[in-house]
């Protein structure tokens, strides 16, 4: 027989004992009367052989023995010092901005009623900002001290709406799409004014779609957003939807009770919306007699700033990192 | 706008509660922002606490020269004895008096009975100032006489009044009145409507108004009339009171009136003293350059060709729909009077208060269009108003009119309101409603009031009529649409990739402002918003350091930012390019903003590519730049347009797992100026794609390797994905290696 085989299966089989019967067993099987090597020990014929298998049996003992003498001297694993409320190892987290965190889920809610997302561009011609939304010529917002020109005929986007006019003139019917994005006015800079802000706008242009289609889906999306919660839609201007609406929700701190929050209304307006006007679609080329359509623009900012209780809208432009890691 | 909620039951006498109708006006028709009570409060029986007195008694104070001790008949009998500080009334003065408990306008505390310098002061003599009836605090108010002490004073004087704030939307200017408010309210409550108010006083006198109207686009009616025998003086209490719950400041009985007249019936107007119109001419045109005006607010203005002015015979006394000038004002010598009733071009009047930046009651409504027929009936009411309340005489009057809108005639579309609604409104309910709004309507043709005409012009602004009237029972439905497949583009798929992985590294996202201070390649702002705001960024650094400053600053530790988002690039007479950058800032220079780009790189499954210094301690790669800035901070900005244009749709697989792989490391030492980047890229190039991996893991200067040299130390790994590859291949890659950047650099090959 393999006399160094045999010690090393044996010594394998002691270091995983975990217990003193446990050795016993193992000293039974590898030096017991029956063993292999004791039953091998009687038959020896040669001196060389008796050594190594002397020197095995040996070398088994001793390996018992500091086994036992381990088991025995091992504290039992709850008594080992080990504190698991110090910190771990620290990771550095960074974090999304909170008008990303908002954007993205309300980009993932229009996604899963089948929106795609509409990426407009910022610097726009009057023409797609004003002129193809029916904007009257005489919009007070037009004046150079709401809107920023650069020239008379380029601006910086007033809101998101001049996506829906480039993506209906870039495909056919039917249209559903968001399109968030920065838009800018003219605002003073205070607590609850930026000069650059976010949107986003919504459209669907389909046939047979109607002011209830824009409730539907705004009352499924302020859902989501906010859980389940009463909506109103109040009558509203604006030149590129008719009939226009204005809509509210009621206000999720004091559940419409009134509240500083709501300024006592009880009320948290949530953003513009309508059915398009079909001046709009003459401007992009479908036919309003059979094509209809609702838009809707939120402020995303707002929603943000009231969702989260901030002070200032201010500090979604200071980056100061002692705010941002709380979210 | 306010209002008062008195003036609008004048015009409709509806029973609803308040609240009631601001609830429905604000689906309907505007916003509501408050309802307030304004003047005395009308609870707890406190007006009762107001009377009118007659002054039976009146001295001088024993203890105090300034103030009257005064008896008062207050109809209880006995008189009673009132200190008071005015001294513009005598015995016999029929006076307004708040007894003890009574709660003043704004007191918050009821008064009280006090001893004033030792003599018992048992109620109040009031002025108008405190009652809200007025601006005037000079004395207190003496009382028309006649009236019986003990009166009510909440009979002869407006006391309380209940004020409806109102935003109206822009296309509704037939809003900004009281009578138009009362419109609304009469179609909403069903209640009667009166007539607009204003009956024509009969003209006594034939005087010619000379009145030249060049400009008829601008102006396409000017109503003048004269009035003659104008006693100028204070207004009425109760007109004053309407014009402060409205919003306004009495002046006097004149310009009081225009106002009034304004805010009833939406109309503006303006009264020119007659005397001071060079040959008492009135000349609509555009100024001529050079032309100057001081106007009511005393302001001198350069006027411009552009503008439109009403002028006399001789200069401009008025910028027309905006503001009156200054040397024509009606006074308090004024006798005649000129009365302007016009209807001036929205479009011309917003240009005008645009470039001079002046902006007025009138202008406001003449922004959003007056209704040029209801010039007549406001040039009325003021009349009527001139006569009795300023003894004035119409002598003249004059229409100069161009061609005045026609009311629009549209058809009704009945199926359009259910079509566009997702509701049911029978033709016949809707044919009721606009009834109800005015319009007069036969069968499917429908022509439209004069004061909605400008909004009112298509089928489907008829559906919103209808529609708004039932906005709050609209059901929510979702549309009804074929399948579609939608997901995120691809650029909008590896943005949120880049948000995420920068994140998940420690960079928290920052959003700083596009706009930016000029610049060279910057587009600038026509004008800016301020100095540091005036330009479109053509980069991202600015706010980034900017944000990691104010960090710093704060104590902020372990400061790491990151943003997504456009720049601006010029494109000649082209919109500008507006590609999305990445941009990060860090603490710890230019390797930690270098280890963020290439995790950035290998988040997308590009290669980073070749990195070359520029200057100093900044890099230029592929797609965009990696630098250190004053302050220690490492700042990296990347393209991400193009950088997204070379992500790879899928990568293919590639076997390092079947064959293990041979490393070693190799150390040379190279001239400084040698880069760790030629090295490494000669060295694959000569030892072929067996060589897997190879990078810099440590470099060394000092004595060893000698002045102006350093030694760069590489760990390489060979690897074949066909066969384990053998220590002999491993000796002759490495020869190869070594023979190559020997060669090209002279690198000597350390231990």
């Amino acid at each position: 027989m393999d006399a160094t085989a045999l010690e090393n299966e044996a010594r394998t089989a002691i270091d995983a004992a975990g217990s003193a019967d446990a050795l016993e067993e193992l000293r039974v099987r590898f030096l017991g009367r029956k063993s292999e090597l004791k039953l091998a020990l009687r038959d020896v014929r040669d001196r060389e052989t008796g050594m190594a298998l002397n020197a095995a049996r040996k070398a088994i003992e001793e390996a018992l023995e500091e086994r036992e003498a381990a088991l025995a001297a091992a504290v039992p694993e709850d008594q080992e010092p080990f504190d698991v409320t110090l910190p771990g190892e620290p990771i550095r987290r960074g974090s999304l901005h909170l008008l990303t965190q908002l954007r993205r889920r309300v980009e993932d809610v229009f996604l899963g009623m089948g929106y795609e997302v509409y990426d407009g561009r910022e610097v726009e011609t009057v023409w797609h900002n004003y002129d193809a939304l029916n904007q009257p010529e005489a919009h007070p917002s037009r004046d150079p001290r709401d809107t920023f020109y650069f020239d008379e005929q380029t601006l910086l986007r007033t809101h998101t709406s001049p996506s829906q006019i480039r993506a209906m003139m870039a495909q056919e019917p039917p249209v559903y799409l968001i399109s968030p994005g920065r838009t800018y006015r003219r605002d003073a800079l205070d607590a609850t004014h930026t000069p650059v802000f976010h949107q986003i706008e919504g459209l669907a242009v389909d046939r047979g779609i109607t002011l209830a289609d824009l409730r539907g889906t705004i009352e499924l999306f302020v859902g989501a957003i906010f859980g389940p919660r009463e909506v109103r839609m109040r009558t509203s201007f604006f030149p590129f939807t008719e009939p226009s609406v204005e809509f509210d929700i009621i206000c999720y701190l004091c559940e419409g009770a009134g509240c500083p929050v709501c300024k006592h209304s009880g009320w948290i307006e949530m953003g513009g919306a309508g059915v398009v006007d079909p001046n709009v679609f003459e401007a992009v080329g479908y036919d309003p007699e059979e094509w209809s359509g609702f838009a809707f623009g939120l402020g995303l900012d707002r929603i943000a700033f009231l969702r989260h209780g901030l002070p200032d809208l201010r500090l979604f432009w200071e980056n100061d990192l002692r705010m941002t890691r709380q979210f | 706008m306010k209002v008062p909620v008195s003036w609008l039951r004048e015009y409709v006498p509806f029973d609803w509660p308040l609240d009631r109708l601001a609830a429905k006006l604000v689906f309907t028709s505007c916003e509501v922002d408050r309802i307030v009570t304004r003047g005395v409060p009308d609870l707890d029986g406190n007006l009762g606490r107001f009377l009118v007195g007659r002054v039976v008694e009146a001295g001088k104070h024993p203890n105090a020269d300034r103030l009257q001790l005064c008896r008062v008949d207050v109809g209880e009998g006995e008189p009673r004895q009132i200190v008071c500080g005015a001294w513009n009334f005598g015995a016999g003065a029929t006076v307004a008096v708040a007894l003890p408990g009574a709660l003043l306008p704004g007191a918050e505390q009821p008064l009280g009975e006090a001893k004033l310098r030792g003599e018992l002061s048992r109620g109040m003599i009031l002025s108008e100032r405190e009652l809200e009836l007025g601006a005037d605090h000079s004395g207190i108010m003496v009382l028309a006489d006649g009236i019986d002490p003990g009166t009510p004073l909440a009979d002869v004087l407006p006391l309380s009044e209940t004020v409806l704030e109102i935003e109206t939307g822009f296309n509704r200017p037939d809003l900004a009145s009281v009578y138009g408010i009362a419109r609304e309210v009469a179609a909403l409550t069903g209640a009667e409507l009166a007539p607009p108010p204003g009956t024509d006083p009969a003209p006594e006198g034939d005087d010619a108004v000379d009145v030249r109207v060049e400009d008829v686009e601008g102006c396409p009616r000017y109503l003048g009339r004269i009035f003659r025998g104008v006693t100028s003086g204070p207004s009425p209490a109760w007109l004053k009171a309407r014009l402060l719950a409205a919003g306004m400041r009495p002046i006097s009985n004149v310009v009081d009136v225009t106002n009034y007249v304004m805010l009833a019936l939406g109309s503006p107007l303006h009264a020119f003293d007659l005397s001071l119109l060079d040959e008492g001419r009135i000349v609509v045109r555009r100024a001529t350059a050079g032309e100057k005006l001081v106007t009511l607010d005393g302001t001198e203005r350069e006027l411009a060709p552009t503008d439109l002015v009403i002028a006399d015979a001789r200069r401009p006394v008025a910028i027309a729909g905006v503001m009156g000038g200054a040397d024509t004002e009606v006074r308090e010598e004024t006798t005649d009077l000129l009365l302007e009733a016009a209807s001036f071009e929205a479009l011309t009047v917003l240009r005008n208060s645009r470039r001079l930046r002046l902006r007025s009651e009138a202008s406001t409504r003449f922004e959003k269009g007056v209704d040029p027929h209801g010039v007549e009936q406001a040039a009325t009411y003021a009349s009527e108003l001139l006569v009795a309340l300023a003894g004035a005489r119409l002598t003249g009057h004059t229409d100069v009119r161009g061609e005045l809108p026609e009311r629009p005639v549209v058809r009704l579309r009945p199926e359009l309101a259910d079509r566009l609604s997702g509701m049911t409104f029978p033709a016949e309910e809707q044919r009721e409603t606009l009834r109800g709004l005015g319009f007069d309507v036969e069968g499917d043709r429908v022509t439209v009031p004069t004061w909605r005409a400008a909004d009112v012009t298509r089928p489907v602004d008829l559906v919103e009529e209808v529609v708004r009237f039932r906005l709050e029972e609209v059901p929510a439905t979702l549309p009804e649409r074929a399948a579609a497949s939608v997901q995120l583009t691809r650029e909008q798929r590896l943005r949120r990739r880049v948000e995420d992985m920068l994140a998940g590294a420690g960079y928290s996202e920052a959003y700083t402002w596009s706009l930016v201070p000029p610049g060279e390649g910057r587009l600038a702002l026509e004008e800016p918003y301020t100095t540091e705001m005036a330009a479109l960024r053509t980069d991202l650094e600015l706010g980034l350091v900017d944000s990691a400053e104010r960090n710093r600053n704060a104590g902020v530790e372990e400061i790491a930012l990151f943003e997504i988002g456009r720049v601006y690039l010029p494109a000649g007479d082209e919109l500008p390019e507006e590609p999305l950058h990445v941009a990060g800032i860090t603490e710890g220079g230019f390797f930690r903003a270098k280890g963020a780009v290439e995790a950035l790189h290998d988040a997308l499954g590009v290669p980073v590519g070749p990195v070359e210094r520029v200057r100093g301690r900044a890099a230029r790669t592929r797609y965009g730049r990696i630098a250190e800035l004053p302050g220690g901070w490492g700042f990296f900005e990347v393209d991400l347009e193009a950088l997204f244009a070379d992500v790879p749709d899928a990568v293919a697989y590639e076997d390092v797992i079947s064959f293990p792989p041979l490393k070693q490391d190799l150390a040379f030492s190279v001239d400084e100026s040698v880069s760790a980047g030629d090295l490494i890229a000669a060295a694959r190039a000569a030892a072929g794609p067996e060589l897997r991996d190879l990078r810099v893991f440590d470099v060394y200067r000092g004595e060893q390797v000698g002045e102006g040299k350093k030694s760069i130390a590489l760990a390489a790994a060979f690897q074949s994905p066909e066969r384990t590859l053998s220590d002999e291949d491993a000796a002759r890659l490495r020869e190869l290696i070594v023979a190559a950047l020997a060669e090209r650099f002279g690198a000597e090959l350390r231990a």
